[in-house]
C-alpha cells in the first residue's frame, strides 16, 4: 500500500510565551492518501498556519512525527527538509508573496532557479502554467500590475511549478474579493486534481471548504475531523 | 515621549548591538578624518609659532634678511634708531649632530648679555667664562636626557662642511616659555656660533623690543627705511602670516580630503540610521496609530542620532589623535623637506579643536538622520506596519535625482568655464560639484544597472537584479562608495601621474654620476655650505670626467608688484652655465634651449620655474626682479623651466651673475660626472674614504633619486591615510546596507526559504549583493575618479602649485585598487549574508497581522 501524502501521529506543538507554555497544536493525528483535497477551518490563533508550517517542514513539531510520504520531517536535519520542501511541496499564501523586482514570468520561475533547474524546460513549464491560468500573455508584465486575483493565480502556478506532490495554501483567498475567491479556489482545486497533487488548504469560508474532499475544524490546537 | 525615549533608547542599543557599533563607528570614523587633519593643520604652524615664541618671544619686531644672512654692521644702526628699547643679534645654523641619521640641531647663537630672557634650567656660574670656552653650548634639559648628556660632556655638530666640537655648559628650557618649543634647540654665544658654525660679520636677525609709547609700526617703517631693501621688519604675527602662507596650499588641500572622508561619513550615518529605522518601523508605526505627532516621531529620531553622534564622537576623538600622531612624523618631514621650517615634536590640541569634532560628529549624525528621519515621520502609520512594501519612493525619483546631479555637473563647468579660470579656488567648485553631482547619479546607475541583467538562477545575477529594488537603501551605500572610490582613483590617478612627471623630469634634470653635499643640507637648506677648499678638491677628483658647482640661498622676489608687496620667497639657484650640455638640467617648457643657456651665461638672463611662470605670470622676455643686499635687481628671463624641487618658486642663473648680484659666497652643492663605463657607486665609496674626516653625504645619481622618491612618497603618506579611512566607511556602509536589507526583506528572505532555497544560497546572494554594491559603486567611482584626477591636475594644482603633470595611468595600482575595493566588499557583505541565511521560513506566517 502507498504511503499517505501526508501524515501526522500524536503531534503536538508547543510555545514558550512569557507568562507560560502556549499549545499550537495539541496531539493531532492524521493521514491523507495522495490526490486528497482537504480543508481547514477553524478561527484566528486555532493552530492552522502552524499546522501548515509543520506539514510543509518550515517548522519541526514538539511531539509527534510529521510524514510527507515516507519521510518522517522531524528526523531530518533543517537541511534536508529544505530540500524535500523544494522538490515536493507547493506553497501558496495568502498575501501571494511574489517578488517586485521581478517579471511575473521570473515570479513563476523562482522555484526552478532556487534548485538549479535548466532554463529551458523551466520556461517550457511556466508558459504552460501561466496559459492554464490565462494569464500567458502577461509573462513579461510587472507584478505591481496585475489585480488580486491575477496575483494569486501566478503565485498557485509557482507553487505548481516543479510538479508537488504535496499542495499546502494559507488562506489562498484571504486577500480577495468574494468572485476572485471563488475563482481562484477552482482554479486551484483544478490545477491541484491536474498535476496529481494532494492539497490542503486553510480557510475562513465554510462555502469555500466544502469545495474540499473533506473539511476538518481545528479549535484552540485541537483536530475534529467529521 | 522624553520618558518614552528614555526607555526605548536603552533597549535598541542592546538588542542591535552590531548595528548601532557600526553607526558609531561611522561618526567615529569621519570625526578622525577630521581631527586627525585639523591637528596636523594646527600644529605644522603651530611649530613654527612655538619656535618663533620659545626664540623670539621677548621681541615686538624682528629684523630678517631678505637673504639667509645678512651683515651684523647693521646692529648699530638698528640700535640707534629712536623708539627702540633694546636689540640683540641672533644667528640660527642647522646642525646635523655627528653619529644621528639626519639629527638636526637648532643652533642659535646670541649675546649672553644682550637684555634677552634665556631660560636658563641650570645658568652656568660664570656666564663670562662660560662663553669665553670654546664651543660652549647650552642644550635642553630633553636634549641631554635623551643623549645622556651632562655638563662637561662634548658633542660634535657639521654645518655645512664645517665641523665643530661643542661643549654642554648649561642647560636652557625652552618649555618654560611654550610648550611647544623644541627639544633641539642649542644656545651659544654668537660669537663663536659665527666663528665655528656660521659666518663671521653675518648674522640671521636682530630682535627688537620696542620703547614704550612707541607704535611698532611706526617703528618698523622707519627700520625699513634706515636699514634699506636688503631686511625685512616683521612683527611675530606677519613672521607667522608668511609661515602659513608657505603652507597655505598644503594644508588647504589635506582639509579639503578631510572633507571628502566626512562627506563620505555623512552617508553612512545616513545608512545606519536607515537601518535602526527600519529595525524599528513597526514602532513607529505603532506611536503614530496610538497618537504621536510627526513632529514627534522626527524629534525621536533626531535625538537618538545627536545621542549616537556624541557617542561617535567620544570615540572618533581618541582615535582622530591616534591617527594624527601616527602621521606627525612623515608630515614633519615634509615641512622640513619642502618648506623648510620647523618639524613638529609634539602635537597640542586647542580647546576649539574639540568643539569642531563635536559639531563635525553631531552635526553630521544629524545632517545623516535627517532624511530619513523625514521619511519615516511622514510616512502613513499603516505602511509602517505592513510587512511587504511594494514601492520604492525613490525608484520614481531616480530619474529626476540624475537630472538634477547633471545640471549641478554641467552648471559648474559652464561657470568655470566663463568665470572660474581665473579665481583660485575654482577647482574646489568643480570638486564640490563632482561630489554632489556623482551621489544624484547613483539611484538610476544601481536601479538601470540591476534592470540590465538578466535573471537566470538564483545566484549572483539573481543578486545584482535586487539592488534595484531597495533603492532608497543601496543607492546610499553605492553612492557612498562610489565617493570614496572616487576619491581613492582620483588621489592615485594624481599622485601616480605626478610620480611618474617627477620620474621623467629626474630623468632630463638629474644627470651627473655623483652628487655632493654637507650633512647638515637636509635641514639646512642653502645654509649648508661647503668650504672653498673642499669644493676645489672635490672638483678635482680624478675620477670626474667634468663637475657642476651649485649656489643657493632664498630671496625675495617676483614680478614688479610682488616686489611691491614685499615679494615671493623663492629659491634662486646659481650654476655654472658653461658647463657643456649643462642646460639639459633644466628641461624647459617655454624658451628655446640653446637661446636660453647663451643669454643665461652670457647676459646675466635668468631661467625661472614654472611655478613662477603660473603663479607670478612671468615669462620669456618679462623681467625677475629680487631684493639684493643693495637693492631691487632686475634679471631678464630668457626661459621657463620644469621645476618640482618646491611649489614657492625658483630662478636658476650663472654663478658669475649670482656673485654679481648677492655677493661672493660658499658653494653648496658639487655634482661630479664620470666618464661613461665607470661604476658610479665605486666613485662614491672612493670618495667617502677620501673625506671621511668631513660631513658630508656623498651620493650616486641612483642614490639621490631613491632620496628624492622617498621624499616624494612621504609627502603623500597622509593621503594615504584619508583614503584608506574613507574607503573603510564606505565598506562600512556596506555591511549596514545589507543588514538593512537583511531585516527589511526578512519576508522575502523567509520565501526564499519557504520556496526551498538552502542557507548558503541566501548567502551566496547576500554576498552577492554586496559584491554588485562593490562592483556599482566601483563603476561609478572610477567615473567620478578620473574627474577628480582632472580637476586636481589640471586646475587645482595648477592653481596653487603650479606644476605641470602629464596624465599618466599607473594601471598596476588601479587594477590592485578594483582587486581590493571588490574584495572589501565581499568581505564587508559576509556578516550580514550569514544573518540573513539564518532567516527561518516561520518568519514567512503571520498569524496576527
Amino acid at each position: 500500500m502507498d504511503a499517505p501524502a501526508l501524515a501526522f501521529r500524536d503531534v503536538s506543538k508547543v510555545y514558550d510565551a512569557s507568562g507560560g507554555s502556549r499549545y499550537a497544536l495539541r496531539g493531532v493525528s492524521f493521514e491523507i492518501p495522495a490526490g486528497r483535497r482537504i480543508a481547514v477551518v477553524g478561527r484566528s490563533g486555532s493552530g492552522k498556519s502552524t499546522l501548515l508550517n509543520l506539514a510543509a517542514g518550515i517548522d519541526v513539531p514538539t511531539g509527534g512525527s510529521v510524514l510527507v510520504g515516507d519521510a518522517d520531517l522531524g528526523a531530518l536535519d533543517e537541511g534536508v527538509r529544505t530540500r524535500l520542501r523544494r522538490d515536493g511541496i507547493g506553497l501558496v499564501f495568502q498575501f501571494f508573496y511574489l517578488l517586485p523586482h521581478l517579471s511575473v514570468f521570473d515570479n513563476v520561475a523562482l522555484p526552478a532557479m532556487i534548485a538549479g533547474d535548466a532554463p529551458g524546460a523551466t520556461a517550457a513549464r511556466v508558459r504552460e502554467l501561466l496559459g492554464k491560468v490565462d494569464l500567458a500573455d502577461r509573462g513579461t508584465d510587472p507584478v505591481q500590475k496585475l489585480s488580486g486575483g491575477e496575483m494569486q493565480r501566478v503565485a498557485i502556478c509557482r507553487a505548481l511549478l516543479r510538479r508537488p506532490r504535496l499542495l499546502l495554501a494559507d488562506e489562498p483567498t484571504g486577500n480577495l474579493d468574494d468572485a476572485s475567491s471563488r475563482m481562484v479556489m477552482d482554479l486551484m482545486l483544478q490545477l491541484a486534481a491536474d498535476e496529481g497533487s494532494t492539497l490542503v488548504y486553510v480557510t475562513h469560508s465554510r462555502e469555500l471548504a466544502a469545495l474540499a474532499d473533506e473539511t476538518w475544524a481545528l479549535h484552540s490546537g485541537v483536530l475534529e475531523r467529521p | 515621549m522624553i520618558r518614552y525615549a528614555r526607555k526605548a533608547l536603552g533597549a535598541h542599543l542592546r538588542a542591535g548591538r552590531s548595528l548601532f557599533t557600526l553607526t558609531v563607528l561611522g561618526v567615529a570614523l569621519g570625526v578622525a578624518s577630521v581631527l586627525c587633519i585639523q591637528i596636523i593643520n594646527r600644529n605644522a604652524l603651530a611649530a613654527f609659532e612655538g619656535a618663533l615664541q620659545a626664540v623670539s618671544g621677548d621681541a615686538d619686531l624682528s629684523v630678517l634678511g631678505r637673504a639667509p644672512t645678512f651683515p651684523d654692521s647693521l646692529y648699530p644702526a638698528v640700535l640707534a634708531e629712536p623708539g627702540v628699547q633694546a636689540a640683540w643679534p641672533m644667528v640660527r645654523v642647522d646642525a646635523a649632530l655627528a653619529g644621528r641619521e639626519a639629527f638636526f640641531l637648532d643652533v642659535i647663537g646670541l649675546d649672553i648679555f644682550a637684555p634677552v630672557r634665556v631660560p636658563w634650567s641650570e645658568p652656568p656660574a660664570d656666564i663670562a667664562a662660560a662663553v669665553a670656552t670654546p664651543g660652549w653650548a647650552a642644550v635642553t634639559p630633553e636634549l641631554a636626557q635623551e643623549m645622556g648628556w651632562r655638563p662637561g660632556d662634548a658633542f660634535d655638530v657639521s654645518s655645512g662642511s664645517r665641523r665643530a666640537r661643542l661643549v654642554v655648559g648649561a642647560l636652557v628650557d625652552f618649555k618654560r616659555l611654550t610648550p611647544l618649543a623644541s627639544r633641539k634647540l642649542v644656545v651659544m654665544d654668537i660669537a663663536q656660533a659665527q666663528a665655528l658654525l656660521g659666518t663671521p660679520g653675518r648674522i640671521t636677525q636682530i630682535d627688537v623690543q620696542v620703547a614704550a609709547g612707541t607704535a611698532p609700526a611706526d617703528l618698523a617703517e622707519r627700520l625699513r627705511r634706515r636699514l634699506g631693501p636688503g631686511v625685512q621688519v616683521l612683527t611675530p604675527e606677519q613672521r607667522t602670516t608668511q609661515a602659513a602662507g608657505l603652507l597655505g596650499a598644503f594644508r588647504l588641500n589635506l582639509t579639503a580630503l578631510s572633507l571628502i572622508s566626512l562627506f563620505v561619513g555623512l552617508f553612512l550615518v545616513h545608512t545606519s540610521t536607515q537601518a535602526a529605522l527600519v529595525r524599528r518601523r513597526m514602532e513607529f508605526g505603532l506611536l503614530r496609530s496610538l497618537g504621536a505627532t510627526r513632529g514627534q516621531v522626527f524629534t525621536l529620531i533626531l535625538t537618538e542620532a545627536a545621542i549616537l553622534g556624541a557617542l561617535g564622537v567620544a570615540v572618533g576623538l581618541p582615535l582622530g589623535y591616534w591617527a594624527a600622531r601616527a602621521n606627525v612624523g612623515v608630515v614633519s618631514a615634509t615641512l622640513t623637506n619642502l618648506y623648510l621650517l620647523e618639524g613638529i615634536e609634539r602635537l597640542v590640541l586647542p580647546g576649539w579643536l574639540y568643539g569642531l569634532a563635536a559639531a563635525v560628529g553631531i552635526g553630521g549624525a544629524l545632517a545623516g538622520a535627517v532624511l530619513p528621519a523625514l521619511d519615516v515621520s511622514r510616512r502613513d502609520t499603516k505602511s509602517l506596519l505592513a510587512a511587504f512594501t511594494l514601492h520604492e519612493r525613490i525608484g520614481t525619483v531616480a530619474r529626476p535625482l540624475a537630472a538634477a546631479g547633471l545640471a549641478i555637473l554641467a552648471a559648474a563647468a559652464a561657470w568655470f568655464v566663463a568665470f572660474g579660470r581665473t579665481w583660485r579656488p575654482g577647482g574646489f567648485v568643480l570638486g564640490v560639484a563632482l561630489l554632489t553631482g556623482l551621489p544624484l547619479l547613483t539611484p538610476l546607475v544601481v536601479q538601470r544597472g540591476a534592470r540590465l541583467v538578466p535573471v537566470r538562477g538564483f545566484g549572483f545575477r539573481y543578486s545584482l537584479r535586487g539592488l534595484g529594488v531597495q533603492l532608497q537603501t543601496t543607492a546610499f551605500a553605492v553612492a557612498a562608495l562610489g565617493v570614496a572610490v572616487a576619491m581613492l582613483i582620483g588621489i592615485t590617478l594624481m599622485v601616480g601621474s605626478f610620480r611618474r612627471t617627477v620620474e621623467l623630469w629626474v630623468d632630463r634634470s638629474v644627470r651627473a654620476d655623483i652628487y655632493v653635499s654637507a650633512a647638515s643640507f637636509r635641514s639646512g637648506g642653502n645654509q649648508a655650505t661647503l668650504d672653498d677648499s673642499l669644493v676645489a678638491a672635490l672638483v678635482a677628483y680624478p675620477g670626474a670626467q667634468a663637475a657642476d658647482r651649485l649656489r643657493g640661498q632664498f630671496v625675495w622676489a617676483g614680478s614688479r608688484a610682488d616686489l611691491a608687496r614685499g615679494g615671493r620667497r623663492i629659491n634662486v639657484g646659481g650654476v655654472d652655465a658653461s658647463l657643456e650640455g649643462g642646460i639639459a638640467r633644466f628641461p624647459l617648457l617655454r624658451g628655446d634651449q640653446d637661446r636660453a643657456i647663451r643669454l643665461m651665461r652670457d647676459s646675466g638672463a635668468v631661467l625661472v620655474g614654472e611655478t613662477l611662470y603660473r603663479k607670478a605670470g612671468l615669462d620669456v622676455g618679462d623681467t625677475l626682479f629680487a631684493f639684493g643686499p643693495h637693492g631691487a635687481l632686475a634679471f631678464p628671463i630668457s626661459g621657463v623651466f620644469y621645476d618640482y624641487t618646491t611649489e614657492g618658486g625658483s630662478a636658476a642663473m650663472d654663478l658669475g651673475t649670482f656673485a654679481a648680484a648677492f655677493g661672493p659666497g660658499p658653494i653648496t652643492n658639487v655634482a661630479l660626472y664620470l666618464p661613461s663605463g665607470t661604476a658610479a657607486e665605486r666613485a662614491v665609496d672612493d670618495l667617502k674614504a677620501r673625506f671621511a674626516d668631513r660631513p658630508l653625504v656623498v651620493r650616486s645619481n641612483r642614490a639621490l633619486r631613491a632620496e628624492i622618491f622617498r621624499i616624494f612618497d612621504q609627502t603623500f603618506a597622509v593621503t594615504r591615510i584619508l583614503q584608506a579611512m574613507s574607503l573603510l566607511i564606505a565598506t562600512c556602509g556596506i555591511t549596514l546596507t545589507l543588514l538593512i536589507l537583511a531585516r527589511e526583506r526578512l519576508s522575502e528572505l523567509a520565501l526564499y526559504r519557504a520556496l526551498g532555497a538552502r542557507r548558503r544560497q541566501i548567502f551566496r546572494v547576500f554576498v552577492g549583493k554586496g559584491l554588485g554594491m562593490g562592483a556599482l559603486g566601483f563603476v561609478l567611482g572610477a567615473v567620478g575618479g578620473l574627474a577628480l584626477a582632472f580637476i586636481l591636475i589640471f586646475v587645482i594644482n595648477r592653481a596653487y602649485f603650479g606644476w605641470t603633470i602629464r596624465l599618466h595611468w599607473p594601471w598596476a595600482a588601479l587594477a590592485q585598487q578594483a582587486v581590493t575595493i571588490l574584495a572589501t566588499a565581499g568581505l564587508a557583505s559576509v556578516y550580514p549574508a550569514l544573518r540573513a541565511s539564518r532567516t527561518p521560513a516561520t518568519d514567512l506566517s503571520r498569524d496576527d497581522l
